[in-house]
């Protein structure tokens, strides 16, 4: 059933896989960015086609930029700044990573980017450390340079509350993965923070007459508001009546009913539909297969874990894989 | 009746709690950090990364594991194999959706008796897929007639063949449902040897006498002999029953003589056999039995027939038989043909074979599924399973008339491909299993069952790279999430290769999905864009329309052209414009600076300002340059801007009174545009529209004099 793929370098710290799985790129402790690729899209053997020191500080993670807008990655580094880097081929040279862009954050580390396509432009939300999110937008598609910031705002639902400084040890974010025209943009974003109203996942909605992002829904139920959450998901929605979204807070894996007609006060109803605490300890990353059926959870204890729905809708696991020499 | 468990429907096949625990095999020696990436590629592939923990000393620092999740292959049948069935199947099924489509208009509006009933096309698409799951039946029977061997050992059938046949017979074959009985036992003649592995069935016993045949002198002596005659007899093989029984020694030259009432009585039961009556249409040649078509006929010859055996049981012959295992034996097998249920249940091992028997001796009048649910729990008890077999949940869902369970054991056992294609012959002509596969169920998203089987088979199609072409074939037929679905496998194909560009394009353009064929060239233009190849870039992002990334590439060119006017970099610059113009199919964006390289060659030509035919030149150029639709509007300014010369012309005014109208209306239109929202504003200083408006002023008040 499981095939090796490919070896990793020494000190790899983090892997993503391009949009068709034709290419990975990893990031190591020293700073290199390696990228692995397949000749030919019917083999699965992989092989290093470029290496690159990014910097000389370790990478934590790696996101790749949408394909619309090239060969690129965004590299985290444990110093909390991030760049993006670029595969292009510049004045007849042969191809090469480049760099686009260096973010540098003064006070507060980035802790997750993820960017998000809407029909006009691409749009890259940032989360950090000290619980603010900031979500910038390209300007010129062919030029990744090119970057303004759109927004700032707290994961909050109510603006005017006050608390302390925030310290937050991990971020997630994850965009609805919807590309048609005529939606909005909007994203779910948690915290694992020492704040509990930055803590619950918010979907937050860009409105396009008034230009600024606003928080449509909140995926906890209100007992739950504070506790900590690991890891959001946004499923791809291929015709459900409704969207899916999966959240791991400290309690376990949640698995959310989202309905994008909103209710009188403009929020958008949301339904708890499944509470699962099979992973154990903390759950570090969620992913979604493409038809939004199929969920796979990996965490602390080193397991992966698939989660799916029988036919009455209940939510369940499916199998545990434990890495096994 | 057993109930639905509900489960086990995604692309994974077992929905037990505690979910069921694998390992995940990987290769590095050292200790793993609990830090696991995940990645869903292609379909239902995941690639899972495990990273070494850093402090240890490895040669590897991590890696990356395929996870292919229920992609067909069980052992039973290869990969490669499953790729043949999966390619062999698309053409059946997509006949038979469009046959359906036509045959439900068709049926409203004409109520032709000639026409075809629904199963007979149903019937016909099983046939096709039937012959893609192997070989056809093997024969019990030898065709080389060597005396020795009644059992063939034939290519090895397969399960999940036998599991479509039990469908089709069931719910699809209406012809067949006089005589389920009969199709019964020619289905067990094929697949019983399936049962072996796991039981003692007939088949082994036959088998493995027969191995042992040729060491055997004496062959009625040996109990074996008549155990596997009895056995044979019982699950209705008469061919090897009347062939084992005319090995008896009493045929032979030199004994026939001896034993002749011997020879007598088994003959006389060998001929009982052959002419056992059977209620089927017919019977293939060298098969024994007599067929009848109609009930009646075949009770009174059944009746006779019985009365026949009760006659032979009853003669005084066997009092004169003195070989007692000739006896004893046929005895026996009159017993059996009598219906006795201790010397059935004694002659057979699975409790499919009692079943069966059954229904040849105890109750040969059965018709369709009347009681045959409770018939078969009663076998089952009889002869209880040690272990569960793959075929056994679908069989017993058919028997207890409970489609569901039939839908979730053959997803269970045999997969996505089963469940996909066999809900064709569950809802054949089946209001009930039409009503319940085919109704939308809020739980699962508002799709039916059969959407749901087809999406999840399409995603195993897609995960692999020789398959996923014929996913949108599947993904077609599904109503509601096909096309969601279709769309993000598409989207997911690699753009840099041409090929499967195209035949991603063709698939596109054949659901009509323009949207995502326009993203997908928008994905191509871009990365050759940015790999060098500024050629099909261009191409791609034409015929994408993305207006929007060619504004932005011509103003890019714009500006190096415009910079560039005196450099020799302009040879460059004018060669890529040639190169888009020559690209550009439709009137494009970039036309224009075609033009524009020609009027920026004619204000060189000009150079001190003195030419005059030069400068008139560029006069028309401009004109040409400033009509155009395809000049994008944001370069109106520079153009006007670089026209200064041209407007501030000394000997005389190079543009009339109506040109210069022309020009000041589209200043007066550019002033008006950058009031709209979403002006795109030109870097450019407002002086110079300033300079330019009073330019075109002072350039309209000397062509009015002139004039």
């Amino acid at each position: 059933m499981e095939k090796s793929v490919l070896k990793l370098d020494k000190g790899t710290t983090c892997t993503a896989w391009n949009y068709c799985g034709q290419r990975l790129a990893a990031g190591s402790v020293d700073g290199t960015l390696s990228v692995f690729d397949s000749p030919d899209p019917a083999s699965s053997s992989f092989s290093r086609s470029s290496s690159v020191k990014v910097r000389e500080v370790g990478i934590s993670k790696v996101v790749w930029v949408p394909p619309e807008y090239g060969d690129a990655v965004a590299c985290i580094f444990e110093d909390g700044n991030f760049s993006i880097w670029e595969e292009v081929a510049e004045d007849s040279l042969s191809v090469q990573w480049k760099l686009c862009e260096f973010f540098k954050s003064s006070s507060s580390k980035v802790l997750d980017i993820q960017f998000g396509v809407s029909p006009t432009s691409l749009k890259m939300v940032a989360g950090y450390s000290d619980g603010s999110l900031k979500v910038f937008e390209l300007t010129n598609p062919l030029e990744l340079k090119n970057w303004q910031l759109q927004a700032e705002f707290q994961n909050v639902i109510d603006s005017v509350s006050t608390f302390g400084k925030a310290s937050c040890l991990s971020a997630s974010i994850s965009w609805n993965p919807v590309r048609g025209e005529g939606q909005e943009s909007s994203f779910v974003m948690g915290f694992n923070s020492d704040t509990p109203q930055l803590n619950s996942s918010k979907v937050w909605e860009f409105d396009e007459a008034h230009q600024r992002w606003l928080p449509v829904a909140e995926l906890a139920l209100t007992e739950d508001r504070g506790d900590r959450v690991y890891s959001v998901a946004w499923a791809p929605n291929i015709g459900r009546p409704w969207e899916l979204i999966a959240v791991a807070t400290e309690k376990g894996i949640t698995i959310w009913h989202l309905n994008l007609s909103p209710d009188a006060d403009g929020r958008l109803p949301v339904e708890r539909v499944a509470l699962h605490s099979g992973q154990e300890g903390e759950v570090w990353q969620m992913e979604w297969d493409m038809s939004g059926m199929t969920l796979a959870t990996t965490g602390s204890d080193g397991a992966v874990k698939l989660w799916q729905s029988n036919l009455n809708g209940v939510w369940q696991g499916q199998a545990t894989f434990l890495p096994t020499c | 009746m057993p109930e639905p468990d509900g489960g086990e429907l995604g692309p994974l096949s077992s929905s037990p709690t505690p979910p069921p625990s694998y390992p995940l095999r990987h290769s590095l020696r050292s200790p793993l950090s609990p830090r696991v990436s995940l990645c869903w590629c292609r379909g239902n592939s995941l690639r899972v990364s495990l990273f070494s923990q850093p402090a240890s000393e490895v040669e590897f620092g991590g890696e990356v594991v395929e996870l292919k999740l229920n992609d067909g292959g069980d052992g039973e049948i290869s990969n490669a194999q499953w790729r043949r069935i999966a390619y062999g199947s698309v053409s059946p099924f997509a006949m038979l959706q469009s046959r359906r489509n036509s045959f439900s208009s068709l049926s409203k509006i004409n109520s032709s008796p000639y026409h075809l009933e629904w199963w007979e096309y149903v019937m016909e698409y099983s046939k096709d897929i039937n012959s893609l799951l192997g070989n056809p039946k093997s024969s019990k029977n030898s065709l080389i007639e060597d005396p020795k061997t009644f059992v063939q050992k034939s290519e090895e059938p397969t399960c999940l063949k036998a599991a479509w046949e039990l469908m089709e017979m069931f719910y699809a074959d209406k012809l067949s449902q006089p005589w389920l009985p009969e199709r019964l036992v020619d289905w067990l003649a094929d697949y019983d040897s399936l049962f072996a592995r796991a039981y003692g069935t007939v088949y082994s016993k036959l088998l493995n006498f027969q191995n042992e045949l040729i060491n055997l002198q004496v062959i009625e002596d040996d109990p074996r002999y008549w155990e596997v005659i009895a056995s044979a007899l019982a699950v209705g093989w008469l061919e090897i029953v009347v062939k084992l029984l005319r090995l008896h020694g009493s045929y032979q030259l030199d004994q026939l003589s001896n034993r002749e009432t011997e020879n007598g009585l088994v003959e006389a039961v060998a001929v009982l056999i052959s002419k056992m009556p059977r209620m089927r249409p017919e019977l293939e040649p060298r098969r024994l039995g007599e067929c009848y078509k109609a009930k009646p006929d075949f009770i009174k010859a059944w009746e006779k027939w019985r009365g026949q055996i009760n006659k032979l049981d009853c003669s005084a012959f066997w009092i004169q038989c003195h070989h007692v295992q000739t006896r004893e034996g046929l005895r026996n097998l009159l017993q059996i043909m009598l219906g006795n249920m201790s010397s059935l249940s004694a002659a057979t091992s699975h409790w499919l074979e009692l079943y069966i028997s059954h229904f040849l001796y105890v109750r040969p009048f059965t018709a369709g599924l009347e009681s045959m649910y409770s018939l078969a729990q009663r076998c089952i008890q009889l002869k209880p399973m040690s272990n569960s077999h793959k075929l056994m949940g679908v069989m017993i869902g058919i028997l207890g008339e409970n489609t569901e369970v039939v839908l979730a054991e053959s997803s269970k056992e045999f997969g996505p491909w089963m469940a996909a294609h066999a809900i064709e012959l569950l809802t054949a002509g089946s209001d009930e299993a039409e009503a319940l596969l085919r109704e939308e169920r809020y739980s699962l998203g508002e799709i039916s069952l059969e959407e749901l089987h087809r999406l999840v088979y399409a995603q195993v199609l897609s995960s692999h790279a020789l398959s996923w072409q014929i996913a949108p074939v599947y993904l077609s037929s599904c109503l509601k999430q096909g096309m969601g679905l279709l769309e993000i496998l598409l989207y997911r194909q690699p753009v840099p290769h041409k090929e499967l560009l195209l035949k991603n394009l063709e698939i596109c353009r054949l659901y009509e999905l323009d949207d995502i064929s326009s993203n997908i060239m928008k994905m191509a233009g871009v990365h050759h864009w940015k790999h060098g190849r500024k050629g099909s870039g261009v191409y791609w992002l034409q015929q994408a329309q993305d207006e929007f990334r060619l504004n932005k590439i011509a103003q890019l060119l714009f500006g190096s052209v415009g910079k560039s006017i005196s450099d020799e970099s302009f040879k460059q610059w004018e060669g890529l414009i040639e190169l888009l113009h020559s690209e550009s199919k439709a009137a494009g964006g970039l036309e224009f600076l075609l033009k524009y390289r020609d009027f920026k060659r004619l204000l060189q030509q000009i150079g001190d300002g003195k030419n005059d035919v030069a400068a008139q030149q560029a006069v028309e150029s401009l004109m040409l340059l400033m009509k155009n639709p395809s000049t994008p509007q944001r370069f109106w300014l520079p153009l006007l801007n670089d026209s200064l010369k041209l407007l501030n012309w000394q000997d005389r005014p190079l543009l009339n009174v109506s040109q210069t109208n022309l020009l000041l209306n589209k200043l007066q239109e550019l002033s008006i545009a950058r009031l709209r929202p979403h002006f795109v504003k030109p870097d450019f200083p407002m002086e110079a529209l300033n300079s330019v408006r009073l330019s075109l002023a002072t350039n309209l008040g000397r062509a009015i004099l002139e004039e």
